[in-house]
């Protein structure tokens, strides 16, 4: 375990942000953690980066690297005057660490920047920007990074490329990975742990897959002729044009699947529809 | 720290707020000297009109001497000012960008991190004031030429030129201290109150209540002495008949205590305050 928080409380006045938040990361492992805005997200990573002390509880780091933990809060902040390069000189020189063109292009290759380019970050889109940030984050070996909502403002391909290069960087440099997000489906299929947040607490956690198979109560189905099934009626499906979203009940929804094939309806897909409301509650029904 | 402040003085460097700064401080100059140019003759008519039948003046009185007195006057609020926007910009942008708080998501200590601030502030500071003394003595020379130095200080004093030289030369110098207290106070302004606007606000509040109180009586000896608003007229000295050293040096020594006072404050609070509330 490369990073242990123990029971943190954070107020500021009289709003309590964070009670008694406990979480704790594996290297070459991605944790997530999910919660709406305003969960104590941010606060919490500002916390393990000591920006912000805790009113009580413990952050343990159990390293003995120069850089235990890199990463960015709310966004990468950069040198929006500066250039890329002039940017990673800015943070390699502040770690001491000189950086030679050849690792500087290593590292803009690792995050899929072009090293030739020479004009201000301002310049740079907002998921350039992102791998920017990440770049920065990755120098000087940091054993565990954390990265606070790394996929906003991000395109969908962008979002996938990200979350293969995260992967990766967990699998094959074997580094923890913690990440927060308040979108369910950015860190559904990156994550081996989640964290469930919600109102400063930690209201669930576990196993990824598990804690989205319990949350998926509900399925959209994709197919045709769903209009003349009745299982479907039956159910209350709300179904329109080549897919309907149905709750299976007791049976299941491999049952409902061949209810529906037997009623003449065709079935391409179906994709679980995970309830974060269900997530946050904690207990599930 | 070695580190840290060469980032520092290369960030304010690439930064288009430092140029916009110096530039602010040329064109003071070259207003000055615009303005002196067109009505400064009429000004010492007026000023010298009893006395220009008693007394004879080497060359013209108008001339790059008085021109340089006239920009070190711009010490007592115009070149303060300048200098407590840019360098309390120089960390308000660093809030605003979160830059402050991606610097220190890496193993650099607060405290070095602000110490080494106030160093690049200081570095920055000196050159600042020594562009403005090289700009205005290098074109006033070539634009006025020289000539004996008339002041009104409690009344006329007039040097001849190479005597004016060396007191505006120590003027100078005096007034860095100066903008070195006022420099580290916009920083410190820019620590407590993080937001540019406030901090300009609060700095240009800072500076008139400052220049202010230089002239208010307090009844006590030591405040009238030592406070700080006491204290920003060092530079004048050099233009009194009989230079005071003593009193530039004490006045410049407990200045620049001040000055040292003010960082340690700035050093503090940073240290001790959450990054982001």
């Amino acid at each position: 375990m490369i990073l242990h928080v123990d029971k943190i409380n954070k107020s500021f006045g009289s709003r309590q942000v964070l009670k008694s938040v406990s979480l704790s990361c594996d290297k070459g492992k991605v944790n997530g953690l999910i919660g709406p805005n305003g969960a104590g997200k941010s606060t919490l990573f500002r916390i393990i980066f000591d920006l912000i002390r805790p009113d009580s509880g413990t952050v343990s780091v159990c390293s003995t690297s120069n850089k235990p933990l890199g990463g960015f809060v709310d966004k990468p902040a950069l040198y929006g005057y500066l250039s890329a390069r002039d940017n990673l000189r800015v943070f390699a020189r502040l770690q001491k660490i000189d950086l030679r063109i050849e690792h500087y292009k290593e590292l803009m290759e690792l995050v899929g920047l072009d090293a030739l380019r020479d004009d201000p970050v301002k310049y740079y889109s907002t998921g350039m920007k992102q791998r920017l940030g990440l770049a920065v984050s990755l120098m000087n070996d940091p054993e565990c990074i954390i990265l606070d909502e790394p996929f906003s403002g991000l395109d969908p391909f962008g979002n996938r490329s990200f979350q293969n290069l995260i992967r990766e960087l967990a699998r094959t440099k074997n580094i923890a990975v913690l990440i927060a997000s308040h979108n369910l489906y950015d860190l559904g299929d990156l994550c081996d742990e989640l964290y469930i947040a919600n109102q400063g607490e930690i209201v669930r956690q576990g196993n990824a897959t598990d804690l989205f198979h319990m949350a998926s109560i509900s399925y959209r189905i994709y197919g045709d002729l769903f209009f003349q099934s009745n299982t479907l009626k039956q159910l209350g499906a709300e179904i329109s044009e080549g897919n309907a979203l149905v709750i299976p009940g007791k049976e299941g929804i491999e049952a409902v699947i061949c209810n529906i094939i037997e009623e003449g309806c065709s079935v391409s897909a179906c994709i679980p529809q995970t309830s974060l409301e269900l997530l946050l509650q904690k207990e599930f029904p | 720290m070695k580190e840290l402040l060469a980032v520092e003085l290369f960030k304010i460097r690439k930064q288009r707020m430092t140029f916009y700064g110096l530039a602010a401080v040329l064109v003071l100059v070259a207003f000055i000297m615009v303005s002196a140019f067109f009505q400064g003759r009429g000004f010492l008519d007026i000023m010298l009109k009893n006395i220009q039948d008693s007394f004879e003046f080497q060359g013209d009185l108008l001339n790059a001497n008085l021109i340089i007195y006239l920009v070190l006057n711009s010490l007592w609020f115009h070149i303060p000012l300048i200098l407590m926007v840019v360098v309390s910009g120089f960390l308000t942008t660093e809030y605003k960008d979160g830059t402050v708080e991606a610097v220190l998501l890496h193993p650099v200590s607060r405290w070095k991190f602000i110490t080494s601030k106030y160093l690049a502030t200081a570095i920055f500071t000196i050159l600042l004031v020594g562009i403005l003394m090289m700009a205005t003595f290098i074109s006033a020379y070539i634009f006025f030429g020289g000539g004996d130095l008339v002041v009104f200080l409690d009344g006329l004093s007039f040097y001849e030129s190479g005597e004016a030289l060396r007191r505006l030369f120590g003027a100078f110098l005096s007034g860095i201290f100066i903008a070195l207290f006022y420099a580290v106070a916009g920083l410190t302004l820019a620590v407590l109150f993080r937001e540019s606007t406030i901090t300009w606000i609060v700095s240009a509040f800072f500076l008139i209540v400052t220049t202010m109180l230089l002239k208010y009586d307090f009844g006590w000896s030591v405040l009238n002495s030592y406070f700080f608003p006491k204290l920003i007229d060092s530079w004048q000295y050099f233009f009194y008949y009989d230079i005071p050293f003593n009193t530039i040096w004490i006045k410049n020594a407990v200045l620049f205590g001040y000055t040292i006072l003010f960082a340690l404050t700035g050093i503090w609070i940073f240290n001790k305050r959450d990054i982001k509330p």
